[in-house]
């Protein structure tokens, strides 16, 4: 006896009577299937064995017309929007085969790598696109943007303007993998009146121990501060200016890819702060921005970046000093680290858009640019040719700035190449400043995570 | 929904293919009547409607919804920097590291911390509103758009407007504290402060959604209950706890669901006002999976922290329904 059976039924071995497939219905399941297969094959990444970072050599921009439109990506650094607007403008009204558009891809470094990040999965690549000084490098290793050596000579840029130690800052693998654009070191300002009436000399500290030696008579000097001097914020600053008091030390985060951060100079830098912080009580970490606590009167002193010269001068209502970063006990020079961001082309946009880019980096890069741009931020020009007697005149401060480019270090590895190591580190010298821990056991913390980063995140993409 | 209708119709018309005999049936001589066909006719048109309106809408779940959630578990066992072009496959590697790193276990505890203080004020603040709102008093339209309002705002608006409020400079509150002679709390630097500023604008933004859910329920609370018991004697404080909380526990368990899932998944908030800092004093399960993947660039950890992030969802929405629940009186 058989079952009595609906014809577009079937009976599933739960008893459950389901619509039986017919020809149609399985054309349109298998559309629909193959549908969601493509949509899946449209992202993430291969588990085949990648060819690693892209070859200098490998490139050849010979004979490639430029195209027609391309974007560049900025988080306008140091308020530059309006003056990277006029520059775009100035180059689309120079010639009529390539026009720039420029887009706000973010209000700082961190937004802007994070929507690259996303559009190299995504699609919609730029032409060219900011680089902070810790996020070349993951590009570099995830082979998402080309080197430049070739693409250079191509729109016959001049290189050698470049101020060297900028320009070699981008420079691993025997490539060039951007080119210098905001760049800034960090700089010590101060204010002229605490120091007058402290009775200190008008300049900056040769050493931290100096200033150390200064802080009694600045806290005393009845000028209300709320402390005599403030460390940046540990999400900002904190991991790249720690540089200095390291290297003056005479130690450092790391040597090459072995970390060194937990090393006795490293420990002692961190253990000096410490106590000005937590013993003395001159000092302090700042709640939000220590280049507004300067210019608003609320400390005498603080090490920010060339990047917020502009900016403190406007709202400062007093004389403001600008000097070179502290040395050490072991060393005065050169204990200043570079900083800042460049400019680096996609790999995943044609060679047609690849030269449209360099073409204008190109313009942007240019000694004039360098100078108009450094004007308007306070960034140290790129070029060396560049005429700053104009910027001198209106702000004389950045000479100073100008000048430390002679004595600055390259960055050490740790921090400025491994992933979420600048936060590492800022994370570490925080727990230590602001929460009173003990600066051996924070750093040994600290080089552990450090050590890990490198062996999971780096270590395999470099082999 | 649409099955159940189709067998009971093939199995009592008793129709075969093409309307045939049912071979076995007693009646097997019966001729089929025309009509048998037609409700299938019309039930099938019905179940092509029923397809032309909610295949769209399954397909974009399968795609927007589902899919993410199968390619995340996927991911959850790569070793992927976001942005390469390769990954190896690690298996259960991300999970174990996860389980087995320090971090995590704060990472939990501020979860947990977040959580709990955010949904209990929030629905205890919320019902003691709607409480007072409850009653007829004058402006109390008003009152209840005013606190309401802050649940629209945006989120990001919300938390730029409070880090003014909450500055330790240059803020207003600090500003209020100074003339009472007292200092700041150091919102930003130190880990609990930080913490409890979060949880206090948290409340603030939400709470005029759970006063609004509440009202409404109250209102709907019988009377002609609360009358008998002040008959009986029972006093305010009483027919509130006796009568009035259990008659509003359908509600406080539909808040407390809700409130919960969206308490563990709250992203704005935290990412403006202290991006997980200091210290990772206000890093939850939900932004450490962000700083995983934008900010360390550990797309496969983060990927397993979000399928952890999930199956902490699950279980929790499980456990409040299967244990919870029954404790529910439906009126």
């Amino acid at each position: 006896m058989s079952t009595p059976r609906h014809p577009r039924t079937a009976r599933t071995s739960s008893g459950l009577h389901v619509p039986a497939l017919d020809r149609r219905s399985f054309l349109g399941l298998s559309a629909a299937g193959l549908g969601a297969l493509a949509l899946s094959a449209c992202s993430g990444p291969s588990t085949a064995q990648g060819t690693g970072p892209s070859s200098a050599s490998a490139l050849d921009f010979s004979g490639v017309k430029p195209a027609g439109k391309i974007t560049m990506w900025s988080n306008h650094p140091g308020g530059s929007q309006d003056v990277e607007k006029s520059m775009v403008e100035a180059f689309n009204a120079s010639q009529s085969d390539i026009e720039v558009s420029l887009v706000t891809a973010g209000a700082n470094y961190e937004e802007v790598a994070q929507r690259f990040q996303t559009a190299l999965a995504g699609g919609g690549l730029p032409g060219l696109v900011i680089l902070s000084d810790v996020w070349w490098f993951r590009y570099f290793i995830n082979d998402s943007i080309i080197p430049l050596d070739s693409i250079l000579e191509t729109v016959e840029m001049d290189t050698d303007d470049f101020r060297p130690s900028f320009f070699a800052d981008y420079q691993y693998d025997d490539a060039q993998w951007a080119v210098p654009y905001a760049r800034s070191t960090p700089v010590f300002y101060y204010n002229k009146e605490h120091w007058a009436a402290a009775g200190l000399p008008d300049r900056a500290p040769e050493t931290w121990e100096e200033f150390g030696e200064w802080a009694p008579d600045l806290a005393a000097a009845g000028t209300g501060t709320q402390k005599v001097f403030h460390y940046p914020d540990m999400a900002g600053y904190a991991g790249w200016t720690f540089q200095n008091n390291a290297w003056g030390h005479g130690g450092s985060y790391s040597d090459g890819w072995v970390i060194t951060i937990d090393e006795k100079p490293v420990v002692d830098a961190l253990e000096w702060m410490r106590k000005g912080v937590n013993v003395d009580g001159w000092a302090g970490v700042t709640s939000n921005d220590q280049a507004t606590d300067l210019s608003s009167g609320a400390i005498s002193a603080t090490v920010s970046s060339t990047g917020s010269l502009v900016g403190i001068l406007e709202s400062a209502s007093f004389d403001v000093g600008v000097g070179f970063l502290p040395g050490g006990p072991a060393a005065s020079s050169p204990v200043c680290p570079s900083g800042g961001a460049g400019l680096g082309i996609p790999k995943d946009i044609t060679p047609e858009e690849q030269v449209a880019a360099a073409t204008f980096l190109k313009f942007l890069t240019s000694p004039e640019n360098a100078v108009a741009f450094s004007a308007a931020t306070g960034y140290i020009p790129t070029r060396q040719s560049a005429d700053v007697s104009e910027l001198v005149t209106a702000a004389p401060q950045i000479q100073t700035a100008i000048d430390q480019v002679e004595v600055v270090r390259v960055q050490d590895y740790a921090r400025a190449f491994l992933p979420g190591g600048d936060k590492a580190v800022a994370d570490g010298v925080g727990r230590v400043l602001t929460q009173d821990e003990d600066p051996q056991a924070v750093l040994t913390d600290v080089r552990k995570r450090l050590e890990d980063i490198y062996a999971s995140d780096v270590e395999p993409l470099l082999a | 929904m649409t099955l159940a209708p189709v067998t009971a119709r093939a199995t009592t018309t008793g129709a075969g293919p093409d309307g045939a005999p049912p071979a076995g049936t007693t009646d097997g001589a019966t001729k089929p009547r025309p009509a048998a066909r037609r409700p299938w006719r019309r039930h099938r048109r019905e179940y092509l409607v029923f397809l032309a309106f909610a295949l769209p809408n399954l397909a974009l779940i399968a795609v927007f919804t589902y899919r993410p959630l199968v390619l995340n578990l996927y991911y959850s066992t790569l070793q992927w920097n976001l942005g390469s072009r390769t990954a190896t496959v690690v298996g259960l590697d991300n999970y174990v590291r996860w389980f087995t790193d320090p971090r995590s276990l704060e990472v939990l505890r501020v979860t947990a911390v977040f959580t709990v203080a955010t949904v209990g004020a929030t629905l205890l603040l919320g019902l003691l509103l709607a409480t007072v709102l409850d009653r007829r008093l004058h402006g109390r339209t008003v009152a209840r758009s005013v606190i309401f309002a802050p649940y629209v705002l945006s989120g990001v608006g919300v938390g730029m407007v409070w880090l003014f409020i909450f500055d330790p400079t240059y803020g207003a509150l600090a500003a209020l504290l100074r003339t009472w002679g007292a200092s700041s709390p150091q919102w930003y630097l130190d880990r609990d402060w930080a913490l409890v500023m979060v949880i206090v604008v948290y409340v603030w933004k939400n709470l005029g959604y759970a006063a609004v859910i509440y009202l409404a329920a109250l209102q709907s609370v019988p009377r002609d209950v609360l009358d008998a018991a002040s008959l009986d004697g029972a006093g305010p404080l009483r027919r509130f706890w006796r009568i009035t909380v259990p008659l509003l526990s359908p509600t406080t368990f539909f808040l407390l669901v809700t409130t919960v899932l969206s308490s563990l998944q709250s992203f704005d908030l935290i990412h403006v006002m202290t991006a997980g800092g200091p210290l990772d004093g206000t890093t939850t399960l939900m932004y450490q999976v962000y700083v995983e993947a934008f900010v360390t660039g550990r797309a496969g950890y983060s990927s397993a922290i979000s399928m952890i992030l999930f199956a902490v969802l699950l279980v929790m929405t499980l456990g409040q329904l299967r244990f919870l629940e029954k404790k529910v009186h439906y009126a």
